[in-house]
């Protein structure tokens, strides 16, 4: 199974439900988006003009260059289907690919706020929450859009699906060639390829030739750097052994963490 | 990136409870210290509040209240709506923001420093209403009644509107949603049509959806902007007449990129060739119209060729428009547009749209005009008085000076009133959730008014540009924590259903109102007995008006409420011409006031040399000005990008994202900047921007001086002269750049 979303833009409005909705349902802060929208245009596409919306959202690629680039230890994580009752055992570190629905997610308790994950998106779907900090990060925690897993294992939509006015965003099992997403690809749907690459983007693009058009001209992201997020990455590995080996001692707790803390201080200090 | 732990944030992070901003709060069954989640949880198990109706802006959209720990954590449309669903729009989704905007007005305010130089001082909402109370009474016992003016908007300000004009009894009452805005749409269609035409056209069930200058997905009212999509999805063809490339248009089969102001002579032409050349629906003609011949007669002069000249337009096109619409009749949907004050020329576009309507039977069909049969409702507010036309500014020697004004009084016979007091002084001044400095064109001119005045209150929501004018300022509880408003309508619970089912909708509180904040009833019932009005008070407490007026339906608040907050009930087809329905294609009565009796074309004020028009519009994220301070809404949105053509741009040597001021040919300069915008999407003699930006209150935190103000540029008046409504776009900026003003090429 592979959740998708696809963004019809033919009925698109460009009205930002979505992004709105998303912030209120999952507190996120003001200067941060989970999804976003953009207008673009009017321009010239050939001889024509267009104008039309970039609705943009973490894509749940088939390779996310973002889950590569965590640099927390990795720990065997399993994964239950909730239908079959299936379990999949994988390594992973503080994001991954979930094996069983395809999307990507992130531990937070384990995320180490090093930034690498966001500076590895080519679309800036991640984003590092700076209000969220523990034992483990003071900088803050990776945060991006989960496609609502908590809202779908609910029996609900995603937010920005339900809230979505015209019924543009259309969310479900790419997987499942009856299903309503599987049918827009049938018909051309696509996602947003970054340039020299194919990671497979699962949010794809419906609608209007020259406006699709206009979007891929447009909105077509460059890979990032990724000798710049190594290093990001490695840096946080180094600097953060200390916090991880306090979490990971767990029954420590407070009392664990602080004297840890009290180290880190001290040499930060200097 | 470097690992900064501080001191202090040790100390905080150490505390754990005080961990930065609390998310969601947890506690640790290990610990028993409450701790910060990582995780957001979501509002799927917060408790729902039934009943909420939305105001971010004025479609009132059905709503639920996601509810934790007493605070309202998001908004959701309500599932048992018909009308906007589960949906909200982001407006809609922000009202949470409007909620806890830490700028909001919180306590009664007296201003102890100079008017519209405001120092303000807390004071009780016993000093408050006793100083209101008097001063307006001071005004009423010198001046008289009329002594009053009054700028109202929104659902809470209708009630102290009826109360001041039936009551106390002032005509001076100017409504921005009439006289800046539908009012001409209005006033037009009840005067061709006898109806005011609402946005009543089906559009889900259209073959053809025919724009004129819409601001459809720009401004976003959502059951409105489900049916065009349902209808475009369903095939119709959209045409959109606009100079701009707008979001309509970017989805439109045909783009007609007309000449700003003469769009009657681009619709002239259409009737006129449907008419002679017998592609009008003859049968709905002779039942439903009267005064064809005279009609055909005056648009004769209307040749393709001559309105293709005029619009700056193909007449190919004009002739193609007409073809497709004649080709689909009666199946059409010739929307009468909402904002329409425009140019001046208004009453003729909206008579013309009317009239185009008939023409094609469009009026009760299937895709066509088609008024939903609502439910009725009772009533009950402050009962209407006979006041006498003794001071109706509107009426000069027992004759009316703006014969199809909309209700109230048109703004410039009060301001010119206000400020020259003649025939009568005017002293006092009421503004109840109406922003006039950023409505009313001429800012100037409404600060001469303001200070012309004996006392000045406000009541509003949010610190604005106009409350900065008040003597006394009082805070108003929002559309989230009062009951209200309620919002009638018709849809379909399934998407197949044969007829329309009918509901209603009070307003019902989410959360209670916080500080010191008090609904419309409350205060205005308090400044009623303090100026001796006791006994006529309709209703004692806002619950308590709502359910007198659901009494028709037989409900009451109780029991919509356990109904999950909207009433539901079986409805009727819109569909069928009543017997009666009459067009007046020529109105004999217009005629006889010395108006046109049938749609005529006057050709506005052209674009002096060096200058383009200044356009104006919705943006999709803001109602106004009313929202530039959400903090969500803001950061969508913060300010407003001037649109200027391609070619222009160059010939300038602006480029996408410079930042340019304005000055207007009066000579009036923007008091802010904002970036440009460079598209082949506007015509060379126009610019564009968003409405509602550039506030100046420095009391709106997030929103004040981001963007142009475009109402600051708009000084010069052009009036409608039968509906006496303001035309705003006959102003003509420049751009400023790098302190060097830029003439706009031709």
């Amino acid at each position: 199974m592979q959740y998708g979303m696809i963004i019809d833009l033919e009925r698109c409005v460009g009205c930002h439900a979505c992004t709105i909705a998303c912030k209120a349902e999952w507190e996120v802060p003001v200067e941060f988006g989970r999804n976003w929208v953009k207008r673009l245009g009017p321009s010239k596409v050939g001889k024509e003009l267009a104008s039309t919306y970039y609705p943009g959202l973490c894509n749940h690629c088939a390779k996310p260059p973002c889950v590569d680039a965590c640099p927390a230890d990795p720990v065997e994580m399993t994964f239950k289907d909730a239908k079959t009752g299936k379990t999949t055992t994988k390594s992973v570190a503080a994001t991954w690919k979930d094996p069983l629905n395809g999307t990507v997610q992130i531990d937070k308790s384990r995320c180490l706020g090093c930034g690498a994950c966001a500076e590895a998106c080519p679309y800036g779907a991640r984003y590092v929450n700076p209000a969220l900090i523990d034992d483990i990060s003071s900088d803050g925690k990776a945060d991006k859009c989960t496609y609502c897993m908590p809202r779908v294992e609910a029996g609900l939509t995603p937010a920005c699906v339900q809230t979505c006015i015209t019924n543009a965003r259309i969310f479900g099992d790419l997987d499942d060639a009856n299903s309503d997403v599987a049918k827009y690809v049938a018909k051309g749907a696509k996602g947003l390829e970054p340039k020299g690459d194919t990671i497979g983007p699962n949010s794809r693009y419906y609608g209007k030739k020259k406006d699709i058009t206009l979007l891929f001209q447009d909105s077509t992201p460059e890979l990032a750097d990724l000798s710049s997020v190594k290093r990001r990455a490695m840096m946080a590995s180094m600097v953060k052994p200390a916090m991880r080996q306090a979490r990971d001692l767990g029954l420590l707790g407070l009392a664990g963490a602080l004297l840890v803390k009290g180290l880190t201080e001290e040499k930060d200090d200097k | 990136m470097a690992f900064n732990l501080t001191r202090r944030k040790f100390l905080q992070t150490a505390s754990l409870a005080a961990a930065a901003v609390p998310l969601s709060k947890v506690v640790s069954a290990e610990t028993g210290v409450a701790k910060a989640s990582l995780e957001p949880k979501g509002t799927m198990d917060d408790t729902t509040v039934v009943g909420g109706l939305c105001e971010m802006c004025f479609w009132r959209c059905q709503l639920v209240g996601k509810v934790r720990d007493g605070q309202l954590m998001k908004l959701e449309g309500n599932p048992k709506s018909i009308d906007n669903g589960v949906s909200l729009c982001a407006r809609g989704n922000a009202g949470v923001k409007l909620l806890y905007d830490v700028d909001r007005l919180k306590y009664p305010l007296k201003n102890v420093g100079k008017r519209g130089e405001p120092v303000w001082k807390r004071i009780s909402w016993k000093e408050a209403l006793d100083e209101c109370g008097s001063k307006l009474k001071a005004v009423v016992d010198q001046h008289g009644p009329q002594g009053i003016c009054v700028f109202p908007h929104g659902a809470s300000a209708k009630y102290p509107m009826h109360y001041f004009e039936r009551t106390v009894g002032t005509h001076n009452v100017s409504e921005a949603s009439f006289f800046q805005c539908r009012g001409i749409r209005d006033a037009a269609y009840v005067n061709t049509t006898g109806k005011a035409p609402g946005e009543f056209v089906d559009m889900a069930n259209t073959k053809v959806i025919f724009l004129v200058g819409s601001h459809l997905g720009e401004n976003i009212h959502v059951s409105h902007i489900k049916a065009y999509i349902k209808g475009l999805q369903n095939g119709a063809k959209l045409v959109v007449a606009d100079p701009r490339y707008s979001a309509a248009a970017a989805k439109s089969d045909i783009w007609v990129q007309i000449k700003p102001g003469t769009d009657t002579a681009y619709l002239l032409a259409i009737m006129n060739y449907l008419v002679k050349n017998n592609k009008y629906d003859k049968d709905f003609v002779a039942k439903h119209t009267s005064g064809f011949d005279k009609f055909s007669e005056a648009i004769s002069e209307w040749t393709l060729d001559k309105a293709a000249k005029e619009c700056d337009i193909p007449a190919a096109q004009i002739k193609e428009v007409a073809e497709l619409l004649a080709a689909n009749a009666p199946n059409v949907a010739i929307h009468p547009g909402r904002f329409s004050s425009w140019y001046g020329n208004d009453f003729q576009r909206e008579r013309s749209l009317a009239c185009l309507t008939a023409l094609l039977g469009a009026y009760y069909v299937k895709g066509g005009w088609a008024e939903p049969k609502n439910p009725k409702l009772g009533k009950t507010s402050w009962a209407a008085q006979e006041h006498g036309d003794k001071h109706n500014l509107n009426v000069s020697n027992g004759k009316k000076v703006h014969p199809y004004s909309p209700p109230g009084t048109p703004t410039e016979l009060i301001r010119d009133c206000a400020i020259s007091g003649k025939p009568y002084a005017i002293k006092g001044c009421v503004i109840w959730g109406q922003n006039p400095m950023q409505t009313v064109p001429n800012q100037e001119k409404m600060k001469q008014v303001f200070k012309a005045m004996d006392f000045i209150m406000c009541v509003d929501v949010m610190p604005t540009d106009a409350t900065m004018w008040a003597d006394i300022l009082l805070p108003e509880s929002s559309y989230l924590e009062r009951h209200d408003e309620i919002k009638v309508g018709t849809g379909r619970i399934k998407a197949d259903d044969k007829l329309p089912t009918q509901f209603i909708a009070p307003r019902m509180p989410m959360v209670k109102a916080m500080f010191e904040r008090k609904d419309q009833v409350y205060i205005t019932n308090e400044i009623a007995k303090r100026m001796g009005h006791e006994k006529d008070i309709p209703a004692q407490t806002l619950e308590d008006l709502v359910d007198k007026t659901l009494e028709a339906a037989n409900i009451t608040l109780a029991s919509v409420k356990a109904e999950g907050g909207i009433h539901l009930q079986p409805g009727q087809s819109p569909y069928g011409v009543p017997d009666d329905f009459m067009v007046q294609l020529f109105n004999e009565e217009i005629a006889a006031a010395g108006f046109p009796g049938a749609p005529t074309y006057k050709s506005v004020e052209g674009v002096p040399a060096g200058y383009a028009r200044l356009l104006f519009g919705r943006a999709p994220v803001h109602t106004f000005n009313r929202t530039q301070n959400n903090v969500w809404l803001n950061h969508e949105m913060p300010d407003n990008p001037v649109w200027l053509n391609d070619e222009v741009a160059a010939k300038l040597g602006v480029k996408e994202g410079d930042i340019v001021g304005f000055i207007n040919s009066e000579g009036v300069k923007s008091r802010t900047t904002t970036s440009v915008k460079v598209t082949p999407g506007i015509r060379k003699d126009a610019v564009y921007m968003y409405h509602g930006f550039g506030s100046a209150n420095p009391l709106l935190t997030e929103g004040v001086g981001k963007g142009v103000d475009d109402q600051s540029l708009i000084t010069k008046i052009a009036i409608d002269p039968e509906t006496g409504c303001s035309g705003m776009r006959n102003n003509f900026v420049k751009l400023t750049k790098d302190g060097k003003t830029l003439d706009i090429p031709a």
